[in-house]
């Protein structure tokens, strides 16, 4: 990290006061989007074709919706990473007070732990199609 | 609790329930970590892989704890600790994951029901044993009962089900375990690599007799197997004794194949003195065993659906036993 004027670097964050939940909940939600699009088309497909159908088609489907739900949160993440700026850790990030513009903060710093952990899940939730040979 | 007594308590029931769990692992026939088996081998892989793992993380883990509890007390910054705290506890258990995820996956089965098995077996688990059927070339079935015998190097299907409750298909120096459920037909297959004796239990509770729901699985060379199969197969002629183990009742729960006992509630017992155990493993099969056995089958095995043959003249006892020892 540079050893920038803290009061500099401070400046370059954004601010902002909103309370926007969405803003918490998008990368939550994508992950339980793709999880669902996931399972229930491969239950689907295997429910059609059998226990010994190949997962190969399925498979496309499984990594398009991946790229997709990560680049939704990687969109996600960048919009909250502007309110944090210089570290994925919260050391020299003020958002203990009760100002609105702490509470703007809070949430956005929640945000961003949750959409590491959203983009992790989904990885995991992917992981196991790249091994899965039949739908046995 | 007195000085004595506490090191009675300890001396006889803590060390023992302590050590004799351990010690159990030391026995060879029923242990994952003596593969003689296929996915075996790969599970003891695993284990070992993991257990390596676990203790350097564990030194690490111990190595810093005993370090900020004895260490120079030098103030840590805080952003030295947020990123401690980043990599150890997030990155480092997310990578670590991951690698097992995928270890694991990899060691999935990846065969399909198309490739068709070199050996095909029917199991059926009751409450508290085990119904073995052997399917032929031409698609018939040789019954026995609760001792299993398979060749090496070939992949042998499980074809599992049950009758009563859920139990669970085991052999630990084979492979993994399957569920054998009621109503539902599940599939496993294993390949075993050595030949040996080895144990398979029951590894679901279902009952008060459960632990005693074992059996011998022997693995034989393929010509080995053949020539095993072909005598199991053959049928016995009725013999001196047979009427009496009819007339006894015998042969209502129990088939001798190749005589009039036909009945399909018990084990099959058509080569009964063959086997290593009797009652799917609970005891060894001797004339003593048998007596105490027909006396009372639910001293050895609690909630058995066998009946007690204690109002049996002890003669008659002793001629059916004399039959069923004489069922090679």
């Amino acid at each position: 990290m540079s050893k920038e004027d803290p009061v500099t670097a401070e400046a370059r964050r954004e601010t902002g006061s909103g309370t926007d939940l969405w803003s918490v909940i998008i990368s939550p939600s994508i992950w339980a989007l793709h999880f669902l699009v996931c399972y229930v088309s491969a239950a689907i497909y295997c429910q059609k074709l059998g226990r010994d159908a190949p997962l190969s088609d399925i498979r496309l489907l499984v990594i398009a919706v991946t790229v997709i739900a990560l680049v939704g949160i990687f969109w996600s993440s960048v919009r909250l990473w502007r309110v944090h700026d210089r570290s994925l850790t919260d050391d020299d990030f003020e958002y203990e007070h009760n100002t609105p513009e702490e509470r703007h903060r809070f949430l956005s710093h929640v945000a961003l732990m949750l959409c590491v952990l959203s983009a992790v899940a989904v990885i995991y939730v992917t992981i196991p199609m790249l091994y899965l040979e039949s739908c046995r | 609790m007195q000085q004595g007594q506490r090191r009675s308590f300890l001396v006889y029931r803590f060390v023992p329930l302590v050590c004799v769990p351990v010690l159990a692992g030391c026995v060879s026939e029923q242990s994952m970590l003596h593969p003689a088996g296929e996915d075996a081998a790969a599970i003891a892989n695993l284990f070992w892989v993991m257990a390596a793992g676990t203790v350097v993380i564990w030194l690490i883990v111990m190595g810093i704890t005993v370090y900020a509890v004895l260490g120079k007390k030098r103030p840590k910054t805080e952003r030295f600790a947020d990123r401690f705290i980043l990599v150890g506890g997030v990155a480092f258990p997310t990578i670590t994951l991951a690698a097992l995820l995928i270890f694991g996956l990899a060691l999935l089965p990846d065969w399909v029901r198309s490739h068709r098995p070199d050996l095909r077996v029917h199991i059926t688990a009751e409450q508290y044993w085990w119904r073995v059927a052997y399917e032929m070339p031409d698609g018939s079935l040789i019954n026995t009962a609760n001792e299993l015998h398979l060749p090496a190097s070939q992949t042998a299907e499980f074809v599992l089900t049950s009758t009563d409750v859920i139990h669970s298909f085991w052999i630990p120096n084979l492979g993994g375990k399957m569920d054998v459920i009621p109503g539902r037909t599940n599939l496993w297959r294993l390949k075993p690599t050595d030949t040996g004796v080895y144990r398979g239990v029951c590894a679901e509770f279902c009952g008060p007799s459960h632990a005693l729901m074992a059996f011998p699985v022997v693995v034989h060379e393929p010509a080995g197997f053949e020539t095993w199969l072909a005598g199991e197969a053959a049928d016995v002629e009725e013999r001196e004794g047979h009427a009496l183990f009819v007339s006894a009742g015998c042969g209502a729960c129990h088939a001798v194949r190749g005589t009039s006992a036909d009945g399909a509630i018990g084990p099959d017992l058509t080569h009964f003195a063959g086997r290593r155990t009797m009652a799917a493993g609970t005891l060894p099969i001797t004339a003593d065993g048998l007596q105490s056995w027909l006396i009372d089958p639910s001293h050895h095995k609690p909630d058995v659906r066998m009946p007690a043959y204690a109002s049996l003249e002890a003669t008659e006892r002793d001629a059916l036993i004399a039959y069923l020892l004489d069922l090679k």
